[in-house]
């Protein structure tokens, strides 16, 4: 008992921030590693919220009564599936029980369990809390494993199973795997390797080279480029016929794998905004109008006069910040300063009518000259002043990605009318672009945007900061001011290679360093 | 006052933690102010409900606010579905949502949601106060199996909390509503083995206890919010100790089938939530049939090309575009009119469930393009010995000030305030 309260303690002392939940999708993870269960539960919880652009944020991460509910029907399903038939598949019970009150067999397991799902050695009282439902629920149903599986359901609620009260080695392992540790990580903490630089170093390269590791950046990855907000995106289907659930499943595959190819790879993280090549399925070849790949998903080049480049120019980030019928030229220049900047833009103030001027067959207007409003105005100029000017710099990229070198516009007839041959109108686009607030920013496609952005300071600064908000599950503050400038100083060390970005961060996560 | 979920548990007193209920038939029910047993069965009087009903966007105003005040008013298009109901119901226009306006984090949605559930401005991420339909529980839903439901039909919106969400127990604690009915019937109906809740109980008996050990070492934050977990596994406790009653009627909807064929959702959750009420499980509700900047795709009303809130913003002073917003906002009360038919259906004591029921419909906006949050519209249904119906009344007041009136009028909550709330709104209750 003692050492859990030390444990327990220290982690109040050294991070006041709130203690964290499993995640969805850490959760998952964890019954798959606890007990082989492949079933996903967690897929049918309620949503988690984003804040602070991610879901893994510790503020968000409360159990009201429907997600108990969700827990605990889930606890009830994994426990029964462990031992199915009153088998023991995973051999979970380290022991052969004599019969169905064979306490020390009951004990054995209850450590043997207890220790990975509750993450710390138990406590004597712990044991017997345990114990004492086994043996009960034993001798209600005649057999060892109606005990055991009474308790796995229990242990499956607790909130040392639920929340994070962990030591070095779940940390480690939440942040760089997603998952609970595995046996050597415990071994490792159990033998006090975890509390020096060296062991904790040790650790990092060996969960780097594992597979858990490259699914757990993805993961990251998604968050943070808001993959569904891509995924469940609708498109007017009279302007984007094309535009299905599977092409935004590949825009989002084309995303994740240019920046797990340069990741693993130990290229500069920075080009992530500047490639000049994609990974592409035959679908988005065709609707970037470049040649099919050789394989789905392998490595296509752009051509050398192409404005395409990074993840700027891809259908993620296109299709995502914009309307179902247009582009966003303000939605794509918020997304910008907070994704890539880490610059925060106030919301409209309450009331604000934010109607653009109507698009008429009259007055068929570009975007640009209808967020003029926006500058006439001066409640909206002040930010929008931020956002609009990157935006208009993507204009001849459309609302699904696809390069447009004049704009048409379409009006459809009234519903009554007999020709329903919609009336079209072509207008030309102006798409210099500027980051006001950045010297030399002014760019006028994704590629020059993508090279701003890569030798941008702020940028290159606000990559480590969205690692740690991830890692850390909250915002930074000013205690945190020494912990991301070293990062930045070993990130930007090591020609940018955000696998030492990772290592750094695991690191840090693990000795709890930055206060708040 | 920022009321967390403890202080609610609290304010209900010893019914938090160790009420144990067994079938709750009618005569079993606490009496109306939930503290004690009635004597005899002529004692008993029939437990007033509270429903409050929601609807994602703004209305095209034209097509729904009747132009003429008083009970000759003639229905305009959106309320059509109410023809055989309009001695029931009263129809509220004219409302204000005065905490929408407060300075604040959020958008226009955001706010005026957190301003119309809970009276409160928007936090940034959730609403900053109790919901009144959880002020009313607080009061009301002790005795019953559960304190209160929360029934959702579309799942579309942009997905942040104060989207999801219309019920608040306290400071961003959302309380999600259920959206399949197969799950919200398993919940309320579901048939459970005598074995099952045995295991259940010895399960969840070791689960609180481990609580015991965490107490030490945290910060106020942090106890905090295990105080809210514990609070959640108890509620559980309560609702999985007290086998649900033996009930009849409910049919089982079934696994699967279309989840976003809304409609016909829309139905099998009303149904099981009339079930619910008639059977005496629960005194509170909330149903949430689209979401907050609502983004369903509205294919039975024949429009496909985009999504609810997009229609409200997409050239929306055109005919067209307030004509489908007049199909939209008429469906929502279509809806509505279905709950008013089940609870007339069904027969309690010398009148039928809905003279027991207090039934609130609001609207997240009125005029939804410019997401104006003054000149709101509501409809209040329900005990017409309590309440004022077949009428329109043109009210100068708040969301609040409505809230007041029918918590404490008709809906048997004593609530002094609501954040929003000046006085009780006059010409609601008889």
């Amino acid at each position: 008992m003692r050492r859990l309260l030390i444990l327990f303690a220290a982690a109040a002392l050294v991070s006041p921030a709130a203690i964290r939940r499993l995640t969805h999708s850490q959760y998952n993870n964890t019954v798959r590693d606890l007990l082989g269960d492949q079933t996903l539960p967690a897929d049918n919880f309620p949503p988690e919220d984003f804040v602070h652009g991610f879901k893994n944020q510790a503020s968000a991460q409360d159990i009201p009564p429907v997600l108990a509910e969700a827990y605990d029907s889930a606890a009830e399903r994994l426990a029964r599936n462990a031992f199915q038939g009153g088998q023991d598949a995973n051999n979970l019970i380290p022991c052969k029980p004599r019969n169905a009150g064979d306490s020390a067999c009951a004990a054995q397991f209850i450590r043997a369990f207890g220790r990975r799902a509750l993450r710390h050695p138990l406590t004597d009282r712990e044991l017997q809390r345990y114990q004492t439902l086994l043996l009960k629920e034993a001798r209600r149903t005649g057999l060892f494993v109606g005990g055991a599986q009474a308790v796995v359901e229990a242990m499956l609620q607790s909130p040392k199973f639920l929340f994070r009260f962990d030591g070095p080695a779940a940390r480690l392992s939440y942040f760089l795997w997603d998952t609970m540790p595995d046996g050597l990580l415990f071994q490792a903490e159990e033998s006090g390797a975890l509390s020096t630089r060296e062991g904790i170093k040790r650790a990092v390269r060996r969960l780097l080279d594992h597979p858990n590791a490259k699914e757990s950046l993805d993961q990251f990855v998604g968050q943070w480029l808001r993959f569904d907000l891509a995924l469940s995106a609708v498109k007017d289907r009279a302007l984007y016929p094309q535009f299905t659930p599977e092409l935004a499943i590949s825009m989002t595959e084309e995303t994740r794998r240019l920046i797990a190819d340069n990741v693993w790879n130990g290229r500069n993280f920075m080009d992530v905004f500047t490639a000049n090549y994609s990974f592409l399925s035959s679908d988005l070849a065709a609707l970037y109008k470049l040649p099919a790949p050789s394989t789905e998903f392998s490595r296509v080049e752009f051509p050398a006069d192409s404005g395409r480049a990074g993840v700027v120019g891809q259908g993620t980030f296109l299709t995502l910040t914009s309307k179902p019928g247009d582009t966003s030229p303000t939605v794509r220049g918020y997304y910008v300063r907070e994704q890539f900047l880490c610059q925060q833009v106030p919301d409209p103030p309450p009331g604000t009518n934010s109607n653009l001027p109507l698009v008429t067959q009259e007055r068929p207007q570009t975007n640009r000259e209808r967020l003029k409003v926006h500058v006439a105005n001066a409640t909206c100029a002040g930010c929008h002043a931020l956002m609009d000017p990157i935006g208009l710099g993507f204009e001849k990229y459309d609302a699904i990605g696809r390069y447009r070198e004049k704009q048409t516009i379409l009006f459809f007839p009234d519903r009554r009318a007999k020709d329903q041959t919609p009336a079209k109108v072509t207008v030309d686009l102006d798409t210099s672009g500027m980051v006001s607030g950045t010297r030399d920013s002014s760019f006028s496609s994704p590629k020059g945007l993508g090279e701003i952005l890569a030798r941008s300071e702020e940028c290159q600064s606000c990559m480590v900061k969205q690692l740690f908000r991830y890692a850390f599950g909250r915002m930074e503050g000013v205690g945190d001011r020494d912990t991301i400038g070293k990062g930045l100083e070993v990130f930007r060390g090591s020609q940018f290679r955000y696998k030492d970005l990772l290592a750094y961060m695991a690191e840090a996560v693990t000795l709890q360093e930055g206060g708040n | 006052m920022a009321l967390t979920r403890r202080t609610f548990l609290r304010g209900a007193g010893a019914a938090g933690a160790t009420v144990r209920i067994g079938l709750p038939p009618l005569e079993a029910m606490f009496n109306s102010h939930g503290t004690a047993y009635a004597a005899g069965k002529e004692a008993i009087p029939i437990p007033s409900r509270f429903v409050l009903w929601f609807n994602g966007n703004g209305i095209p105003e034209r097509y729904w606010i009747p132009a003429e005040t008083g009970p000759n008013y003639d229905l305009t298009p959106c309320l059509a579905p109410l023809a055989p109901f309009r001695n029931d119901v009263h129809i509220i226009t004219g409302l204000d949502n005065p905490a929408s306006r407060l300075p604040g984090p959020g958008n226009d949605h955001h706010r005026s949601m957190s301003g119309l559930m809970s009276g409160t401005p928007f936090t940034g991420r959730g609403a900053g106060g109790p919901s009144i339909d959880q002020l009313i529980a607080a009061k009301i839903g002790g005795g019953t199996r559960f304190r209160s439901l929360q029934v959702g039909v579309c799942q579309e919106s942009h997905g942040e909390s104060i989207h999801r969400n219309m019920s608040w127990s306290g400071y961003e604690r959302a309380l999600p509503p259920e959206l399949l009915p197969h799950n919200l019937f398993d919940r309320i109906f579901g048939v459970k083995e005598p074995s099952w809740v045995g295991r259940k109980q010895s399960v969840l008996d070791a689960v609180r206890d481990e609580f015991k050990d965490l107490s030490g070492g945290l910060g106020k934050q942090d106890k905090a919010r295990l105080e809210d977990h514990l609070a959640s596994v108890r509620d559980l406790e309560r609702a999985i100790v007290s086998l649900p009653p033996d009930y009849a009627k409910v049919e089982e909807p079934e696994l699967g089938g279309d989840v976003k064929d809304y409609p016909r959702v829309a139905k099998l959750q009303t149904d099981l939530l009339v079930h619910a009420l008639a059977s005496g499980q629960t005194r509170v509700a909330s149903y949430m049939l689209t979401k907050c900047q609502s983004l369903v795709r509205l294919p039975w009303l024949g429009y496909t090309t985009l999504r609810h809130h997009d229609y409200t913003h997409t050239n929306s002073e055109s005919p067209r575009a307030q004509r489908i917003m007049r199909d939209i906002c008429r469906w929502h009360v279509e809806e509505f009119s279905y709950f008013v038919a089940k609870l007339k259906a069904v027969r309690e004591g010398d009148g039928t469930l809905f003279d027991h029921c207090t039934l609130l419909y609001v609207h997240e906006h009125a005029e939804a393009n410019i997401h104006k949050n003054n000149g709101l519209v509501a409809i209040v249904a329900g005990d017409r010995r309590k309440l004022v119906t077949g009428t329109h009344t043109k009210a100068t007041g708040t969301m609040g000030d409505l809230y007041l009136a029918v918590a404490n009028g008709a809906a048997g909550a004593s609530i002094d305030a609501f954040p929003t709330a000046g006085r009780k709104l006059e010409g609601v209750l008889v």
